[in-house]
């Protein structure tokens, strides 16, 4: 099949989808709302939110609550989308569901690490979602083998298992580190299974993510951990769009930040490293916002290909995140204009 | 020859009495569960006002549903355990099921046994896990066969560790781009799918720096034996010898389990059944409603076994105990009956076939025995030999009697009789003509009068069928459908109407005027585009449209292409059980005319057979899928749409069918 037969049916179904996501206008309303039910009552009465809502009880409504129906719209869209793909490319979408199982994952992972209540985690909704995992085995976890061995039979435990074996004490650092990078390793060995163009795409695309987040790692790895330069660079994803693999070798074993600066300041990525102290705070949300506009572009240039059911995925997250973001900024009483400097879109105001 | 009769049961009785009613319900196997809680809210569950149910009354306001699960894992541990080591299956036996026994005291005693034959069971275990760990040691050291080296000496170097590790694929990559900064010798032993084997060896005095490195590459290191001396290839041989005599003790302990298992045996097999009932019965209890003191159960129930079940429950309970049955029909809301076939002999093995379409819905004609005939009538015309089909109907009853898959041998077999019937009228022995006369008809030489048959055969089904769907129709008082709609009364006249227009054109038979025909057919036409206003109409309704106008009357309006296209080939399409019938001949012409060629007696003979075992082979199966297509497409799609709910009654299962 090729791609143009393979994406005319597709591409239309997520043109309309994309009708219903959030547009600026609605960011504005949401920027001014002062409440989580008011965000609730505008989503509720005025966005495609709306049906998915309407099984909310206000009344127990909370950011939780909030959080998890905005990640339950997210796989009712997924889902939509896979019932086009069949075959390789219906799997290679359900691994998506494995990057928010991952997410999710770790967080479950870190309360059982450090002995909290998991009664907040009960509604996390990737859960199992790629996995197939019972969930309630997972949250009788005490310790992090204990929730290696609930994975037992699923794919995520082939790549953890090796925590157990070698008897080493309880990692929380290493757990995650494994499940982020082996969720590459997965994502990879599925689109290897799919058409040549729709690999160059992806790998265009996901090099690019990889790229930002190699970034990041490798000056977090500096500057916090101080990590030894070999450990530092195996855990680098190998995938690379601007930056090669020589380039991130050498910022692994920059021996120092200032070292690490000068060469960041050469690749095309220096936006990310500002000398005005606000880099650690924004790093985040500057990696984010170029994925976003980069994605944007790659869908305009690459329309018949993957790209624009990848697209609409991330931005659907995006979407979930940047409500999250304003939700946020109520609790800490922020202006709009300054919340609007922690989501991933640049809010225009509008006349 | 129908869909069962359902009747709901409501039981409402102490809480003391739940336990004993649960399993009275499970060991009588005929009551489908219904949700209490959801059956109270959509029903309004209304009981007489009378002295005997004030209480009943009282606590309806106040139900929850009955949690407490019980967990049986521990005693399916045990359970389990005793049958490893009795080497006996898990089985149910009926005669140990009943509803008078302890729980708590059985599983008490079970355990109790348990612990005269513990040390047995976790020696076992002990064993099986050496002998795991040994068969890990025999797999690693595999990956060094062919080096020659002798492996106790790798491990006690003195200032270099050895390790064998595995790494992912990608993760080789990793370390073999980074080679230069690795302070460890390392190369590959052996490429997996998506695994690599690689052997490391590390000075001691940097170890922890490359086991770091080996971390962050999520190795699992391959552990080896100490114990044994030599190259690898001797360590395998005295790894397998080792495994030998392990299996051989475990094989004497069981032995030495024999006293235990005659005097256990027995009761294993009663708890084992019992534990199942008891999983039913929590399965049942899941769905009950419990109030103060009083539990609420729902069930459907077929009418025949309605007094038997009341009875039983009535006689070992409280006389407190309030039994009510009630009518399906009077249900306002909730979920559907479920759909209990009942057919004879002939027809049961085809509700396998109807089932794989849709189990029919409570409200709905069994199509089973239809469904059989026309099946059998189909199969038989396009595949008429007395030979053959006695072939299939032998394969049937083999399936059947030595596979144990009575449904489908039953098909087959009852396939292969009609073949036979057919192949008598046709005359046809294993493809060969010309033994005996046959009744009716050769379909080769009447090529135009069989496929005119078929048609008519086509003609009578789908009749039926009309038949079938008004029935159904009437059953669900749907009035619109039934009156105006495709496979109501009009769509019937239409199908009539055409059928004759097309006769008068075709043949001089009957004389049908034509300007009368096509306004006959114009009308009913406009009448099924009217439909839903027509019926609205005429029942008074204010509203007309279920949907906006514009919708509505696009669809109807690719609805009139369809039913015109459908009717046409719907017909049509059972030319095929004519084509199919010459077909069958004509296949065999071919071989006969090969097995001509080959010259010699034996020769042409083994061409016959391998031309016979291709025709059961290939055309059985196409003609099998044919009269399949027929019935679900064809016919089907008239009058059955098969949104039932099977009938699945609390029970043990394995105890009877």
């Amino acid at each position: 099949m090729d791609n143009i037969t393979r994406y005319a049916a597709i591409n239309t179904k997520i043109k309309t989808m994309e009708g219903s996501l959030l547009k600026n206008q609605d960011y504005i309303k949401l920027l001014e709302k002062d409440s989580v039910a008011s965000i609730y009552e505008y989503l509720k009465e005025h966005t495609a939110y709306s049906e998915i809502l309407s099984d909310v009880d206000p009344e127990k409504l909370h950011r939780g609550t909030l959080e998890a129906v905005l990640k339950q719209n997210m796989i009712y869209n997924i889902d939509k989308i896979i019932h086009f793909y069949s075959g390789e490319y219906k799997r290679f979408i359900t691994t998506f569901y494995a990057k928010y199982e991952i997410d999710e994952l770790k967080k479950i992972a870190r309360a059982i690490f450090n002995k909290e209540d998991l009664q907040k985690y009960k509604n996390s909704v990737f859960i199992g979602k790629y996995s197939g995992i019972d969930t309630n085995k997972l949250f009788d976890a005490k310790q992090i083998s204990d929730i290696i061995y609930s994975f037992e039979g699923s794919e995520f435990y082939n790549y953890l298992i090796p925590l157990v074996d070698n008897n080493i004490e309880e990692n929380l650092f290493r757990f995650e580190m494994i499940l982020d990078l082996s969720y590459y390793t997965m994502l990879k060995r599925q689109w290897a299974k799919l058409s040549k163009q729709d690999i160059k795409v992806l790998e265009h695309a996901q090099g690019l993510i990889a790229d930002l987040l190699n970034l990041q790692w490798i000056y977090r790895g500096i500057k916090f951990y101080k990590m030894q330069p070999e450990v530092l660079l195996n855990y680098t994803i190998h995938l690379w769009h601007r930056l090669n693999y020589g380039t991130i070798k050498k910022l692994c074993y920059c021996p120092s930040l200032e070292e690490f600066f000068k060469l960041a300041q050469q690749t095309k990525y220096s936006f990310l490293f500002k000398n005005d102290g606000t880099t650690d705070i924004f790093m985040e949300r500057r990696l984010d916002r170029h994925i976003y506009f980069e994605l944007k572009n790659m869908v305009r240039t690459y329309g018949m290909s993957i790209i624009t059911t990848f697209a609409y995925i991330l931005f659907l997250e995006f979407e979930v995140r940047d409500i999250i973001a304003i939700i946020e900024a109520i609790r800490y009483k922020l202006p709009a204009n300054e919340a609007s400097k922690y989501m991933i879109r640049t809010i225009r105001e509008e006349a | 020859m129908a869909v069962e009769k359902m009747k709901i049961i409501s039981i409402v009785g102490k809480r003391d009495d739940l336990d004993k009613v649960s399993r009275l319900v499970v060991l009588n196997g005929n009551v489908h569960m219904l949700n209490a809680l959801s059956e109270i809210n959509a029903n309004y569950f209304e009981l007489e006002a009378s002295e005997d149910h004030i209480q009943a009354m009282q606590e309806l306001s106040d139900i929850k549903p009955y949690i407490n699960r019980k967990d049986f894992s521990k005693y399916e541990e045990i359970l389990k355990a005793f049958h490893k080591i009795f080497d006996i299956n898990p089985s149910v036996n009926s005669k140990y099921l009943s509803s008078e026994y302890d729980y708590e005291k059985l599983f008490e005693e079970i355990a109790q046994k348990y612990d005269t034959v513990r040390e047995i069971c976790e020696g076992i275990d002990k064993k099986l896990a050496y002998i795991n760990k040994l068969q890990e040691y025999i797999d690693n050291i595999s990956y060094l066969k062919h080096t020659g080296l002798d492996i106790r000496q790798l491990m006690s170097l003195e200032y270099m560790d050895f390790q064998l590790i595995m790494l992912s694929k990608e993760n080789f990559l990793k370390l073999k781009l980074n080679y230069e900064n690795i302070p460890s010798a390392v190369f590959q032993v052996y490429a997996a799918e998506d695994n690599s084997i690689v052997a490391a060896f590390t000075p001691k005095s940097i170890k922890e720096d490359t086991e770091r490195i080996f971390e962050s590459l999520n190795y699992k290191s391959l552990e080896l034996p100490l114990e044994y001396k030599g190259i690898a290839e001797e360590i395998t041989g005295q790894l397998s010898k080792e495994i030998e005599r392990e299996k051989q003790e475990i094989a004497g302990m069981k032995a030495s389990a024999a006293d235990y298992k005659k005097s256990y045996s027995s009761e294993v097999i009663r708890a084992y059944s019992l534990l199942e009932l008891e999983k039913k019965v929590e399965h049942v209890k899941s769905e009950v409603a419990i109030g103060q003191q009083l539990f609420f159960l729902f069930g459907f129930v077929p009418v025949g076994k309605l007094d038997e079940i009341s009875n039983t429950i009535r006689q070992n309970s409280d006389k407190d105990i309030i039994i009510i049955t009630e009518e399906v029909e009077k249900r306002r809301a909730g979920h559907a009956p479920p759909t209990k076939l009942k057919n004879n002999r002939l027809f049961k093995p085809f509700e396998l076939l109807i089932s794989m379409y849709g189990t029919p819905s409570y409200n709905e004609a069994d199509p089973t025995p239809f469904f059989a005939l026309s099946y059998m009538l189909l199969f038989g015309a396009m595949f008429g030999d007395i030979g053959q089909g006695l072939v299939i109907l032998l394969g049937g009853l083999f399936i059947k009697y030595k596979l144990r898959s009575s449904d489908f041998g039953g098909i087959i077999s009852r396939l292969g009789v009609s073949s036979m019937f057919f192949g008598l009228l046709y005359g046809s022995i294993f493809g060969n003509e010309h033994i005996i006369h046959g009744l009716w008809i050769k379909p080769m030489d009447n090529i135009n009068s069989v496929l005119i048959s078929a048609i008519i055969l086509g003609v009578v089904l789908i009749n039926i069928g009309y038949m079938f769907s008004l029935s159904n129709l009437y059953q669900r008082r749907d009035f619109e459908e039934g009156v105006f709609g495709r496979e109501g009364i009009v769509g019937y006249l239409f199908f009539w109407t055409l059928l004759l227009t097309v006769l008068s054109k075709a043949t001089d038979a009957i004389v049908f005027p034509m300007p009368l025909a096509f306004t006959l057919l114009g009308l009913l036409l406009m009448i099924m585009v009217f439909k839903q206003p027509l019926a609205n109409k005429i029942k008074g309704h204010k509203v007309l449209y279920e949907e906006p106008p514009g919708d509505y009357y696009i669809e109807a309006g690719f609805g009139i292409i369809e039913t015109l296209l459908s009717i046409l080939s719907n017909v049509i399409s059972f030319i095929r059980v004519g084509a199919f019938a010459l077909n069958h001949v004509g296949l065999y012409i071919a071989f006969a005319t090969m097995a001509k060629m080959v010259g010699s007696a034996v020769g042409g003979f083994v061409v016959l057979v391998i031309g016979n075992i291709v025709i059961i082979g290939l055309e059985g199966l196409i003609v099998f899928i044919q009269s399949l297509r027929l019935e679900y497409y064809e016919l089907f799609s008239k009058y059955y749409t098969g949104y039932g709910i099977p009938y699945k009654p609390a029970r043990v299962d394995g105890e009877r069918s």
